[in-house]
Order: structure tokens, then C-alpha cells, then sequence
């Protein structure tokens, strides 16, 4: 069963009929007829992973021929660790598995792994280094809930098989950044350990012969006119598309008005501010954010955070009387009486029975 | 909790010395009401009620009750079935048949239909028999326990449903329904005693889908899921005896919004809401601190709830422990127009929780106690809010809305005193409704009573002074919260009532003081003052001679004599003098303290102490007086024509302090079209110390002067170079700068200025081009990028100022209006208003007030002959589904066009959206619009006053609208200025004869004077006199399909009629499914208000008919006779055993097919 990994060219094949048609496994496997207990099957488990699967290496399997180098890696790799299931499995005492099975498998395998690595990751830059270390690794597994105690006899275990390592396709090159024009040599007084100078045009200044417009009066008449023009095209074209009114009977396209339609909930439009206006007030609001905004935000935090955490707190009642104005910002439980908890209702017919 | 343990003897009202006695013979403590079923789709509520009540005679065998639409099925006193009646005579005031169109009559009539049923008079439409083997029980005053199942199916007032029709669950939907109506409507939507006197406690119980809330009145003690989880019953316990009008319910999806500063308030609102509804409710808490402070007693409920619905019947609705606003008053911090009506609403509300809500009233005479005190503490708010400007602002305001409409409609009474109900007493004989009940009252009066009732207080806190007039008011407070702790002695529940009486005195009490001739002026007699004013300067004797003459024979007027405030501002100083106005003085001297001889340096002292250099070179020389002003303060409730100088106006204008002084003189320099005026006017414009609503006036009143000084006016158009300098850029004057709306003052004025300027004219009556250039330029340059505020009313200003600059299109033999002949300058400003009204389908504006201000412009251009007058537009955004403001603008505009058209159509039209509305304020509002710009008037010719719409409309009052008072009152306003009080002139003269058709749907009377279209109301129409409608005894089921010649003798002599009326009543009922088709032909006979309004008619018409005073005397006492011998009496027993069957005779539903109650089983009994 080790050797079931197909070649490359077959499993993104396989892949590919799988996705199209996933519930019905391919034949080949089913040839190898193993005691029943033993075969791994999974069902719809399987199925759904192999979907997601499926799903996931659809932008690659896109093109047939991976010829990619950095295709070829990522099946490399996917390879390996679909041998190491393999192996897994063999020496867990499977004879055969089912594809999905494997690619299920696969799939957890190397979102372990993965997830070890980002842990690591995180740990090592936590500590402002760059290079994870063996104690990175070792807090990541725990953390992980991983005896790591268990890891060195795992490792020295008899049966286990040794698989060779990958055959190293080429590694992903990264192209070259484009550079344009003659990168300026160091003056004498920069030392020349130093970066080299950016491309040029990254600096060089090209000289303009026309002042962009700054007077204020041409900006206003200019935005005034460029909005004016919109809003009468845009008005234009959705009168042209839709129904419209007129208010001459002999003339419907000097003033078409768009014809008036009925809203199932007249009030929300005509009551929430619009998208644009939102956006405004969040611009506006932040440059000069004023007092009572400020409070009303405290307030709001206040009838949200508390909501959930009021029953515990009955006594409240009788104080809030004592409430208003006091700036309750000390206060923390509220009890309203349509907050609480929605009670079940009494079962009468148990009662009765009993 | 139900006091079951209350002991009856308890119950013997003392004739204590407060007074309050109940119409009822037994005493209601606790009512349960359950609503165990809400269908949104159906739009039907299914629940019982449960009233507890102690008797309180001995012999009480009849309880009546309140209940309007509730189909009742069952009736049970104490688990015993009970025999019951239901009786509405206002389901259909005037009966069928009657040929009376005469408004005198219906009034008469309706305000009868209503006394019978008016609970105030212990009076009701359920009448329950107490089934006689409890008559012992209630002979030793025994609880009785009284549970009526009833249901309600697409209820049309009272409870309104709102569902809009989109996908989804109820709740997904925001499918809500509410309580609502005008004064005690509660009776709409389960059966209680429905008046305000009548306190109890209450257990509430609302079963609604799991997704829904329920907000009711009282404290929300529990929530409790059904067994099957889908739904969830809420549970309220109002402790507080209550009346059955103060209660309340919204039911719907509500967000839920906890206030942050007081958590026992709760703020709802309809879904996606509630950032709007955040932000509007987090000021509420100052109002509380506010109220609470002044009264110093804390908010008399354990919670206040505020729910904000869709569809709302009025904006603020104030009930115990809970407020309905209307959802448009939400907005976002970005509104700012909106911000304080909705603060004020707020307010109101809340005022109203403290006096109406909790403290309630004795009777319907005592309503202006509370309107006046919340009223007036809605004022304290807005002064300590708002600033004493705004105050005194909105009491002139105020004050002059109800001087004008007095001096209209003659007087507003606040303290109606019914004794012995003789017409002839009636104190509201001027107009053309009775002011005996609210449900008789048009709605503007109504309106107008609240506001005198709050003027009022106001007089009187100016007579005893605030602490007083606060310590009242605690002293009242505190009175009923110690009566409503009192959980078990009902008896002292009526402390929680206030009466006129009372009041007065506690205000005695407190104060000491006998405010007795200020009562009988103001309050126990409508009518203001009206005084002309006008004086001279006696240089001799340095003596002012002030003239003051009063009007007090118009209608609406009244004397006034007593005491009277003149401040004299002279060069020395203000000098305050009180005159006494007595009967024949008319002359009143009073010494100057200045000589007229002035010293040019010497600054001069003003009122409040200030001292201000002063031009006096507009004096005239030899008089000391800058400027007179007669009842500054406004403690009498008066219209002052007053004449003076123009200088002493623009005086006045410039350096009085007082608001209300400068809105005083810029009115008054209308007349006076100077130079001098207009450089008085500019200065206050450009004074930012100045009240902003002044400087708002005075652009109005610029632009009038302007006007008439249109030959001799130099330099650019008035205000132009003001706003150029105040909002425009500094270097390119011709764009305006980009808005910036931080201070408010200027951006009111930024906004009005436009609109003021488009008024002017130039010498050919047109809007000069160089003003229309100037706002055209306005929108276009108008950049509201950098603003923190939303600019949608300054846009709709700029709209409405486009359509201030439309003149009279120049028509040449009146040519069709087409595109081609557009003026130029009208092109231009459709533009605009295309652009924007598209604009707005894109990219809504709050409350759609760009659209709204759209609208009035096309009316605008259209009735000034620009664009082809036409109402198609108008009436696909009157639709519903659109917004309400829209749709109001829109119609408007249809009423207008019916106007100025004639249009029957239109008429029509507006007339059938009246009655099938959804929405109840929109019904409302169209009666409101066509009575304020009526198609025609009473005195005038019009194609579209004829017999078919006199028909129509008398329909309307009389059975159209009986689901809602409003509606009815508002039809009723329409009929009066329509037709007049007397019968409509449109109808064929009595002396031609009378031609009665009793087959339906054809035409009697020569068919020139009834159009086709219409016929299938007609109704032939008799002598207003001679009580035809009863003609239609004569052969109701027959089905005759003759016309008939009714001999008028016959019609008159009542004998016959009375023979005729007692032969039909020996008929067997019969079913009401089978008498649908002679649905028209049925004849209600409610013995009770008929022989009232009988009676009361016949009296009231004695100015009118002289002619037929006789025939009326007879028949009144033949209708005495009438009355003794016939008894409503229900054979229960039969109906009983089908409750459920569609012609229960107790179903508000099955009553109106079978036509007003007249279906109930009426038998002769022994006389």
C-alpha cells in the first residue's frame, strides 16, 4: 500500500475525476479486495474533504501540464507526505486504503504540520528572533496538547520504515525586479557597503510646464459642474431604463421623471441615512468628535455589555430609581424587566399525570 | 392584584368634600384583560376581559359597559351566563332613510348618539343582565365578576394593524399593531368602562408569536413561552388605579433599547431602527431630571416605556406608563431641522404621563386642568431648554394661533357647564358641533382648546406666581400618589382625579389668592379680546392720552375690564403703568417722566437696564416717546391693533430686547415702506445677538417692503449682498462657501434668506432674473462634502425658494401649454426640479423632504399656467406605500387642483381614498386639506355642489366613519364649509313636491340634477323641516318598484308614522344574512337616543325654520309618548346557544350589515 501513490501526472488526474464526480470511487482501488474490518472507509467524511480537496487545488489543476516549478514543489511535497500516510497506515496494520482515505489523511497531516510551523513561528517572534528554535517547536506541540515526552520513543521504534526523501525539483525562482535606466554610482562619501541607489526614476524630478489648477474658485465651479453632470446623466439614464412621468403629454424625454414607486416600508428609507451620508458623518465625526458622541458610545457599551450578564443581579430594581442623571458609569448590571430570560412554561400535564 | 378582598360596605361612596360621584351604580377595582390571539394576517385579536366591580345599590340588575367593533360571544357574571344587549347608535347617527340634510340636525343628533353610550353618564353600548339568581348576591353589595369573550376582526379603529406586504414571517416583515385614537377610544378594542373617571388596576396578558414584543402598561412581570415555544405571553401588572382610556398596547418585532441612564425606562423601535432610536432617546433623561425636579416628585410609574410605530395616528400619544410616538420622529445626529420637534414631543409626552396619564380627570369639563398644566409644564421645558426667546416666541405664537381662530370660528370654551341641558343654554351655539363630549369636537377646536387651556395656566401663573403654581401642582401629585397606594380602598381612588373645582381650590389653598374673575373670563367663557389702540402727545401737560378701544361684539370676542400693563419706553427710561380698563374709559392719561427737550449725548436706558446710544434724529422733536407697548408680558388673551409712528416702530424694532416686541414691529412695518424701514430690517438681519426667528421674519418682511418700494429701491436686490457677505466666498462672491451648519442660527438663516428673496418683484411683477440666477447658483454650487450635518431641508429650501420666484405665466388666448412655449427661466428651474426629484429615487433625503418640496414646486408651476395642469403625477405619489409626508404633499396638491379645476374626478377620487385609506392620519388629513382649500364654500355657485355629493358626504358622517371620532368630526367640518349649517343650496326646493323612489339604484328626480355616474346613492331630499326620512316607514319591505307620491300632510302628521313605526316593530326579526339585500331599506331603532336627539333637534331649530315650528312641537311630544312605550329588551336565551354564529346580535360587525342595531329584538312591553 506504500506504493499506492499514483505518479504525479495520474493523481492530478485522479483529482480531477474526482472533483467532477466525487461520490463514486475510483475503480483501481477497488480491486484490491482486503478483510472488510481493515479497509479504511469513510464515507462522507471522505467525500467531503476530498470536495474540499478538490476545491483547494482547483486553481492549480487549472492548467494541466505543471510545468510550473513552484507546482511541482507543492506536488512534491504533497507526495511525500501522502508516502508518509501511506507508510502510517501500513505499519498501523491497513492493507489497502481508499483514496479519499488517504487524501483525508493527507490533508489533517498537513494541516498539523502547518499549524506546528505558524505556532512556531508565532513563539520565535514573540521572543524577537527570527529562526525558530527546538524550544519553539517543543512549546508549540505542547500547547498543541502533544506529550512530547512520548516523541523519542515514537522515533526509535522498530517497525518503523525509513522513506527517502524527496527528489528535489527545482526550487521557485523569484524573477528578477524589473530595473529601468542606470542605477547612479556612490558618491565618494558613501561607503560602498552601502545600499546601492534606487532606480532612477524613483527620484528624479521631471519638470512640469503647466501649474495644476489651485484656484479656488475654477476647483469649485469645476467639482459643481463634474457633479452636476453626473447626477443629470446618471438621473438620464435610469429614467431611460425604466418607467418614467411626464409633465407635458406631448413631451416625455425633455423632463423625464422617474415614476414614482411605492416602497413595502416607506419609513426605512426615508429615515436611515444612506450609505454616502454614513460614510460623511464617520469623516466628519472623526475630526471633530465632541463630547456627547463620546458619551453616547459609553452609554451604548454599557446596554450592550450587560445585556447578557443581568440575571445574576435582581436587587437592581430597587435602585434604579435612585438613577436618573447620575452619570452611571460605575454601574454595570441593568435589570429590565425585557431583557430577562424568556421562562418555559409551567408543565402542567406532568402534574397531573403524576 | 385583584383586591377581591375588599369589603362592598367599603365601597358606600362618602359624600366627602371632593366630590366626585359616580354616574355608575357600581365601582369598578380591577379589570384582567387577555389577548390570547393576535393574527397579523387575518388582522383579528381573539381574548376576554374580566372586570371585577362592587355595586353599589342594591338593585343593580343592569351593568353597562363600553365596547365598540368587539364581536362579543359570551358573557359570564360570577361563572353564571349572562343575557346582554349591544346598542350602538353612533354606528349610524341619522337613519337611513332620512331625507334631513340639514347640519343642525346631525350635530344635534350625533351629539345625542354619543351621550347615550357616553360612559361619563353611566351610559354604554353592552348593556349586561345580571342573571337573576345573583340578585340576592348583589342585594348584600357583593363582588360581582364579570368575563366577556370577545373578538375583534379587521378592526378600523382603535387597534391599527400595520403589515407590510413583502415575504417573509410577521415579525421579518415588521408587521406591528397599536392602540390608538382620539381621547377614550379603548372601548374600540375590548370592553371596559371607558371613561376617564372610572379607575381600576389592571392585569394585562398579550400572547404574541415568539419573534414579537408586546408593550403595555404597567410592569412587565414575566415572560412565559407557550408549551409548543413558538409563542410567548407577556404578563403586565398595572398597580396604579388607572382608567380604561389610559391603556394601551403596541405589539411588533421592536429592537430593544435599554436607556443608559435610567434602566427602568425602555425605548422601542421597529427594526433596523435602532441607531436612530439611540440616538433620539439619549436625551430623554434631562427631561425626566427636568419634570422631576420642578414638580419635586418623582415620575409616578416603576417604568416608562416609549415605542415608536409606523403609521401613527397621532405623533405622541401618552398613555400610563407608555408613550406611542410616530417613528418619523427618529433621526440621525445628522438632522438638525428635526431634532428639537422631536425633543419637544418628547417633552409633551412626558408632561402628559404626569397630568392626564396618572392624574386623570372627573369629566370631560375638566380637561383643560390637564391640557393646561401639561401644557404649561411642556412650557417651563422649553423655556429651560430652548431659552427664554424661544419661549416667549412660542407663546405669541401660540397666542396668536388662538386669537385668529376665535376671531374665526367665535369662541373657544375651556369649561363647558351642561346645566339641565337646555339648548337654549347651549354656550356653543356659534358653532356647528357640540362641545358637550371630545367625540363631538372638531379636531382643529380640540386642538385649539389645548392651547388656550395651556395660555391660560400660564395667566394664572402669572397672577399667583410660579412657586405657587408649582406647589399646586406637587400638592395634586402628591394627593393621588398617596390615593394610588392606597391598594384596597377604591373609594379613595378619586383623588386621582382632578375636577375645576378642585383646582381651584388647591390654588386658593396654596396660593390665597381668589383668581375667581380670571376663571370667569377665561376659562368659563370663550372668547378674547380684541383692542385697537392708538394715542397722542400732549406737549403741554407732558402727558401721553392713550386711546384704548375693544371689539367686543364680533364673534369670538369678549370685554375685557380689569387691570392692563402699558410700557412707555421714553428718553429717559422705560416706565411701566397699569391702566384700568373699566367700562366706559376709553382714555387713559399718562405723565411722561422725560422732557422732550433731549440731551444728545446721554445714553438711553432700556427696560432691562441696558443703556444704548440711540439715532434720535427720526424723533420728532417735541415728544419724549421712542415706542408704546400695550400688554407686554401677554397676560390677556388679546389681539392689539396698535398705532404708532413708523419711527417708533423701527425703534421698537432695534432696541427692545423683548422678541415678542421686535416680531410686534416687524409686522406692523409691513405698512410702512421707507427707506428707513428697510435700513431697520437689514440692521437686525445682520445683528447675530438677534433672535434668529426675528431675523427669519424680518427677511419676509424686507422682501415685502422691497416690494412695494419697487420704483424708488437703489442697489442690488434686498438681502443679496447680506447673504453674498455672510455665506459666499470672500473671493468669488457668486459661490457660496461650502456648508458648514455648526451654528445654527446662521444656517436658519441661510436657509430662509433665499427663499425670502425669491418674493421680490420687480416693476413688472416678475422675479427679477438677477435673484434667480442667484439661487440657481446656489444649488449649483452647494457642497455639503465637508459637513457634519445633513443639508437635505437647506436643498428643499432652495427648492420651495424656485418656486417662490414663479409668476403668472403670460398666456395669450389661452394656449395650451406646451414645451415650446416654456419661459426660459421656468426651463431652467424644471431642471432643477427634474434633477432633484430623480436624484431622490437614487439617493433618498430624511423624510424625503427634497421630493416633498418637489411636489409643491410642479403644483406651483402648474397653477401659474407654466405646465398643463394635471393631478396624474400627484396622485402616483399619494399612493400608498409611499412615504407619509409625500403622500401628504401630494394629495395637497390633488385638493388644490380639485379647486382650481373643479374637478369632479378628482373630488371623487379624494372622497374614496378618505374611506379606504390604510392609514388613518393620511383619512385624516385629506378631510383637513379639502375643509382648509375647499372645492367650493357655502355661499358659492359650483358645478361640483350637487345633490350626489351632498348625499355622499352626509354619508360619510353619518355611517362612513363611526370607527373613528376623528374622522367623523372631520367629515363634519368638511359638510359645514361645504354646505353650511343649514340645508346645502344645491338641493331642489321643498316647495316642488316630494317624489320618493323606494326601489335602490335608480334614478328619481329629473336626471339633469343627478349625474348617471352616481346614481346609485341618490337619495331624494325633502323639507328640512318635516322629518321626511321617517317617510321611509311608510313601506320599508316592500318591494314597490313604483315611485310614490307621498302626500306631505301625510309625512307630517306623525300619528301615522308612530302607527306605522309600532306595526314594523311587531314584526319578527329576521336574520341578518337574509336582510342583506334591504340593507338600505332597515330601519335602526335605538328608542333611547332617537327620542333624545328627536327632542333636542326640534328645539335647536327654532332660529332657523321658523316655518316649521309648529309640525316640530308636535311631533316632540308624540317622540315622549314614543319613547315610554317601547323597551329594548334581548331574547338572549336563542342567541346564546350559537355564540359563535355570524349574526350574533352583539357584534359590532354583524350591527353594521344589519345596520346600526336596529336588528336587536325590540318587543312591546307593558306600559
Amino acid at each position: 500500500m506504500v506504493t499506492c501513490a499514483p505518479p504525479p501526472s495520474e493523481a492530478s488526474e485522479n483529482r480531477e475525476e474526482r472533483a467532477r464526480a466525487p461520490p463514486t470511487p475510483p475503480r483501481d482501488y477497488k480491486s484490491h479486495r482486503a478483510p472488510r474490518s481493515r479497509t479504511l472507509r469513510q464515507g462522507k467524511m471522505a467525500d467531503t474533504a476530498a470536495a474540499a480537496g478538490a476545491g483547494g487545488s482547483g486553481t492549480r489543476s487549472g492548467s494541466k501540464q505543471s510545468t510550473n516549478p513552484a507546482d511541482n514543489y507543492h506536488l512534491a511535497r504533497r507526495r511525500t507526505l501522502q508516502v508518509v500516510v501511506s507508510s502510517l497506515l501500513t505499519e498501523a496494520g491497513f492493507e489497502s486504503a481508499e483514496k479519499a482515505s488517504v487524501e483525508t489523511l493527507t490533508e489533517m497531516l498537513q494541516s498539523y504540520i502547518s499549524e506546528i510551523g505558524r505556532s512556531a513561528k508565532s513563539y520565535c517572534e514573540h521572543t524577537a528572533r527570527t529562526q525558530p528554535t527546538l524550544s519553539d517547536i517543543v512549546v508549540t506541540l505542547v500547547e498543541m496538547g502533544f506529550n512530547v515526552d512520548t516523541l523519542p520513543a515514537y522515533a526509535k521504534r522498530s517497525q518503523r520504515m525509513v522513506i527517502t526523501a524527496p527528489p528535489v525539483t527545482n526550487q521557485p525562482v523569484t524573477p528578477k525586479a524589473l530595473t529601468a535606466g542606470q542605477n547612479r554610482p556612490h558618491p565618494p562619501h558613501i561607503p560602498s557597503h552601502f545600499p546601492e541607489f534606487p532606480d532612477p526614476h524613483t527620484y528624479i524630478k521631471t519638470p512640469t510646464y503647466r501649474e495644476p489648477v489651485s484656484d479656488y474658485q475654477v476647483l469649485r465651479e469645476k467639482a459643481a459642474s463634474q457633479r452636476r453632470d453626473v447626477e443629470r446623466a446618471l438621473t438620464r439614464f435610469m429614467a431611460k431604463t425604466g418607467e418614467t412621468q411626464s409633465l407635458f403629454k406631448d413631451d416625455v424625454s425633455t423632463f423625464p421623471l422617474i415614476a414614482a414607486r411605492p416602497f413595502t416600508i416607506p419609513y426605512l428609507t426615508a429615515l436611515l441615512p444612506s450609505e454616502l451620508e454614513m460614510q460623511q458623518m464617520e469623516e466628519t465625526d472623526s475630526s471633530e468628535q465632541d463630547e456627547q458622541t463620546d458619551t453616547e458610545n459609553l452609554a451604548l457599551h454599557i446596554s450592550t455589555d450587560d445585556s447578557g450578564a443581568e440575571k445574576e443581579n435582581a436587587s437592581v430594581l430597587q435602585q434604579a430609581p435612585s438613577l436618573p442623571g447620575s452619570r452611571n458609569g460605575e454601574e454595570n448590571v441593568i435589570d429590565n424587566p425585557y431583557l430577562r430570560p424568556v421562562k418555559k412554561p409551567k408543565i402542567r400535564r406532568k402534574k397531573s399525570l403524576s | 392584584m385583584p383586591p377581591t378582598g375588599l369589603e362592598p360596605t367599603r365601597m358606600n361612596r362618602k359624600k366627602g368634600d371632593k366630590g366626585f360621584e359616580s354616574p355608575r351604580p357600581y365601582k369598578l377595582t380591577h379589570q384582567v384583560v387577555c389577548i390570547n390571539n393576535i393574527n397579523f394576517q387575518r388582522k383579528s385579536v381573539v381574548g376576554f376581559v374580566e372586570l371585577t366591580i362592587f355595586p353599589t345599590v342594591t338593585n343593580l340588575n343592569r351593568i353597562k359597559l363600553n365596547s365598540k367593533q368587539c364581536r362579543i360571544y359570551r358573557v359570564r357574571v360570577n361563572d353564571l351566563e349572562a343575557a346582554f344587549i349591544y346598542n350602538d347608535p353612533t354606528l349610524e347617527v341619522c337613519h337611513n332613510e332620512s331625507k334631513q340634510r340639514n347640519l343642525n340636525y346631525f350635530s344635534n343628533a350625533y351629539a345625542a348618539a354619543v351621550s347615550a353610550v357616553d360612559p361619563d353618564a353611566g351610559n354604554g353600548e353592552l348593556c349586561i343582565k345580571v342573571p337573576s339568581e345573583l340578585w340576592k348576591h348583589v342585594d348584600e353589595l357583593k363582588v360581582l365578576k364579570i368575563h366577556i369573550n370577545f373578538s375583534l376582526d379587521q378592526p378600523k379603529g382603535g387597534l391599527h394593524f400595520v403589515v407590510p406586504s413583502i415575504e417573509g414571517s410577521m415579525a421579518e416583515r415588521g408587521a406591528h399593531v397599536f392602540s390608538c385614537g382620539y381621547q377614550n377610544s379603548t372601548r374600540f378594542w375590548f370592553p371596559c368602562v371607558d371613561s376617564y373617571s372610572e379607575l381600576c388596576t389592571w392585569k394585562l396578558e398579550f400572547t404574541v408569536d415568539a419573534a414579537m414584543v408586546a408593550v403595555s402598561n404597567g410592569d412587565l412581570v414575566e415572560t412565559v413561552y407557550t408549551h409548543d415555544m413558538r409563542k410567548k405571553t407577556f404578563h403586565y401588572m398595572l398597580t396604579i388605579p388607572t382608567a380604561a382610556s389610559n391603556i394601551s398596547l403596541a405589539i411588533g418585532p421592536f429592537e430593544i433599547l435599554v436607556d443608559p441612564y435610567m434602566h427602568e425606562v425602555t425605548h422601542f423601535c421597529l427594526p433596523q431602527l435602532l441607531p436612530l432610536l439611540k440616538h433620539t432617546t439619549s436625551y430623554l433623561h434631562e427631561v425626566f431630571e427636568f419634570y422631576e425636579e420642578i414638580l419635586t416628585c418623582r415620575y409616578p410609574y416603576s417604568c416608562f416605556k416609549t415605542v415608536f410605530i409606523d403609521e401613527a395616528y397621532v405623533e405622541v400619544a401618552a398613555y400610563a406608563s407608555m408613550s406611542i410616538f410616530s417613528t418619523n420622529l427618529l433621526h440621525s445626529a445628522m438632522i438638525i431641522d428635526e431634532t428639537p420637534l422631536t425633543r419637544r414631543c418628547l417633552a409633551q409626552s412626558l408632561a402628559q404621563q404626569f397630568f392626564g396619564c396618572f392624574i386623570s380627570r372627573m369629566s370631560w369639563s375638566d380637561e383643560w386642568v390637564l391640557k393646561g398644566i401639561s401644557g404649561y409644564i411642556y412650557g417651563l421645558w422649553m423655556k429651560k431648554t430652548f431659552g427664554v426667546n424661544e419661549y416667549r416666541h412660542w407663546i405669541k405664537e401660540e397666542l396668536d394661533r388662538i386669537v385668529a381662530y376665535e376671531l374665526k370660528t367665535g369662541g373657544v370654551l375651556l369649561h363647558p357647564i351642561f346645566g339641565g341641558g337646555k339648548e337654549k343654554d347651549n354656550p356653543a351655539s356659534h358653532l356647528h358641533f357640540s362641545i358637550k363630549h371630545p367625540h363631538t369636537l372638531s379636531w382643529e377646536y380640540y386642538t385649539m382648546f389645548q392651547c388656550k387651556a395651556h395660555l391660560v395656566m400660564r395667566l394664572i401663573e402669572n397672577r399667583i406666581s410660579m412657586e405657587f403654581m408649582l406647589q399646586v401642582f406637587n400638592k395634586l401629585l402628591s394627593l393621588a400618589s398617596t390615593a394610588s397606594s392606597q391598594k384596597f380602598q377604591s373609594h379613595m381612588w378619586s383623588q386621582m382625579l382632578v375636577s375645576t373645582s378642585g383646582f381651584l381650590k388647591s390654588i386658593s389653598n396654596v396660593s390665597g389668592k381668589d383668581i375667581q374673575p380670571l376663571i370667569k373670563q377665561w376659562v368659563d367663557q370663550s372668547g378674547v379680546v380684541k383692542f385697537y389702540g392708538s394715542f397722542a402727545f400732549n406737549r403741554k401737560r407732558n402727558v401721553l392720552e392713550l386711546e384704548i378701544k375693544q371689539d367686543y361684539t364680533s364673534p369670538g370676542t369678549q370685554k375685557y375690564v380689569g387691570p392692563l400693563k402699558v410700557t412707555v419706553q421714553e428718553l429717559d427710561g422705560s416706565f411701566n403703568h397699569t391702566l384700568q380698563i373699566e367700562e366706559n374709559s376709553l382714555k387713559h392719561d399718562i405723565p411722561c417722566h422725560s422732557k422732550s427737550r433731549r440731551n444728545k449725548k446721554k445714553k438711553i436706558p432700556l427696560m432691562n437696564g441696558e443703556e444704548v446710544d440711540m439715532d434720535l434724529s427720526a424723533m420728532d422733536a417735541d415728544s419724549p416717546l421712542l415706542w408704546i407697548r400695550i400688554d407686554p408680558d401677554m397676560s390677556v388673551l388679546r389681539k392689539v391693533e396698535f398705532e404708532q409712528a413708523d419711527f417708533m416702530w423701527q425703534y421698537q424694532l432695534r432696541y427692545e430686547r423683548d422678541v415678542v416686541a421686535q416680531q410686534e414691529s416687524i409686522l406692523a412695518l409691513e405698512k410702512f415702506p421707507t427707506p428707513a424701514s428697510r435700513l431697520a430690517l437689514t440692521d437686525i438681519l445682520e445683528q447675530e445677538q438677534c433672535f434668529y426667528r426675528v431675523r427669519m421674519s424680518a427677511c419676509f418682511c424686507l422682501a415685502k417692503i422691497a416690494n412695494s418700494m419697487v420704483s424708488t429701491w437703489t442697489g442690488p436686490p434686498a438681502m443679496k449682498s447680506l447673504f453674498t457677505r455672510m455665506f459666499c466666498c470672500k473671493t468669488c462672491p457668486n459661490i457660496v462657501k461650502t456648508n458648514n451648519f455648526m451654528s445654527f442660527q446662521s444656517y436658519f438663516l441661510q436657509k430662509t434668506m433665499p427663499v425670502a428673496m425669491a418674493l421680490l418683484r420687480d416693476v413688472h411683477n416678475l422675479c427679477p432674473k438677477e435673484v434667480l440666477t442667484f439661487i440657481l447658483d446656489l444649488i449649483k454650487y452647494n457642497d455639503n462634502r465637508k459637513n457634519k450635518f445633513s443639508d437635505n431641508y437647506y436643498r428643499a429650501e432652495m427648492i420651495d425658494a424656485l418656486a417662490n420666484s414663479v409668476t403668472p405665466a403670460v398666456s395669450v388666448n389661452n394656449e395650451v401649454r406646451t414645451l415650446d412655449n416654456l419661459n426660459p427661466d421656468v426651463r431652467l428651474i424644471l431642471e432643477e426640479i427634474t434633477r432633484f426629484l430623480n436624484m431622490e429615487k437614487l439617493l433618498p433625503s430624511y423624510r424625503h423632504t427634497i421630493t416633498v418640496s418637489c411636489l409643491r414646486a410642479i403644483r406651483v408651476l402648474q397653477k401659474n399656467g407654466h405646465v398643463p395642469s394635471d393631478p396624474a403625477l400627484f396622485k402616483s405619489y399619494a399612493e400608498y406605500g409611499h412615504f407619509v409626508d409625500i403622500r401628504i404633499a401630494a394629495l395637497e396638491a390633488v385638493v388644490d387642483y380639485t379647486k382650481v379645476d373643479r374637478s369632479y374626478e378628482e373630488l371623487q377620487w379624494l372622497l374614496n381614498m378618505i374611506q379606504t385609506d390604510p392609514v388613518p392620519y393620511v383619512r385624516h388629513k385629506i378631510l383637513n386639506m379639502l375643509t382648509k382649500n375647499p372645492p367650493f364654500t357655502k355661499n358659492m355657485e359650483s358645478p361640483l355642489c350637487n345633490e350626489a355629493l351632498v348625499d355622499q358626504l352626509w354619508k360619510l358622517m353619518n355611517s362612513g366613519t363611526s370607527h373613528d371620532w376623528r374622522l367623523r368630526c372631520g367629515a363634519v367640518d368638511l359638510y359645514f364649509t361645504l354646505f353650511g349649517l343649514s340645508r346645502p343650496s344645491c338641493l331642489p326646493l321643498p316647495e316642488l313636491g316630494l317624489v320618493l323612489n323606494l326601489k335602490e339604484k335608480k334614478a328619481v328626480l329629473n336626471p339633469t340634477i343627478i349625474p348617471e355616474a352616481i346614481a346609485g346613492t341618490q337619495e331624494t331630499t325633502s323639507n328640512p323641516g318635516s322629518h321626511a326620512q321617517l317617510v321611509a316607514f311608510q313601506n320599508p319591505f316592500s318591494n314597490s318598484q313604483d315611485e310614490e307620491e307621498i302626500d306631505m300632510d301625510t309625512v307630517h302628521d306623525s300619528q301615522a308614522f308612530i302607527s306605522h313605526h309600532l306595526n314594523m316593530l311587531e314584526r319578527p326579526s329576521t336574520p341578518g344574512k337574509e336582510q342583506a339585500p334591504l340593507e338600505m331599506s332597515m330601519h335602526p331603532v335605538a328608542a333611547a337616543p332617537l327620542s333624545v336627539f328627536a327632542k333636542e333637534s326640534a328645539s335647536s331649530k327654532h332660529s332657523e325654520h321658523h316655518h316649521h315650528h309648529h309640525h316640530e312641537h308636535k311631533k316632540k311630544k308624540k317622540k315622549h309618548k314614543h319613547k315610554h312605550k317601547h323597551k329594548h329588551k334581548h331574547d338572549s336565551k336563542d342567541k346564546d346557544k350559537e355564540p359563535f354564529a355570524f349574526s350574533s346580535p352583539a357584534s359590532g360587525r354583524c350591527m353594521r350589515q344589519q345596520n346600526g342595531g336596529g336588528c336587536l329584538v325590540i318587543q312591546k312591553t307593558q306600559q
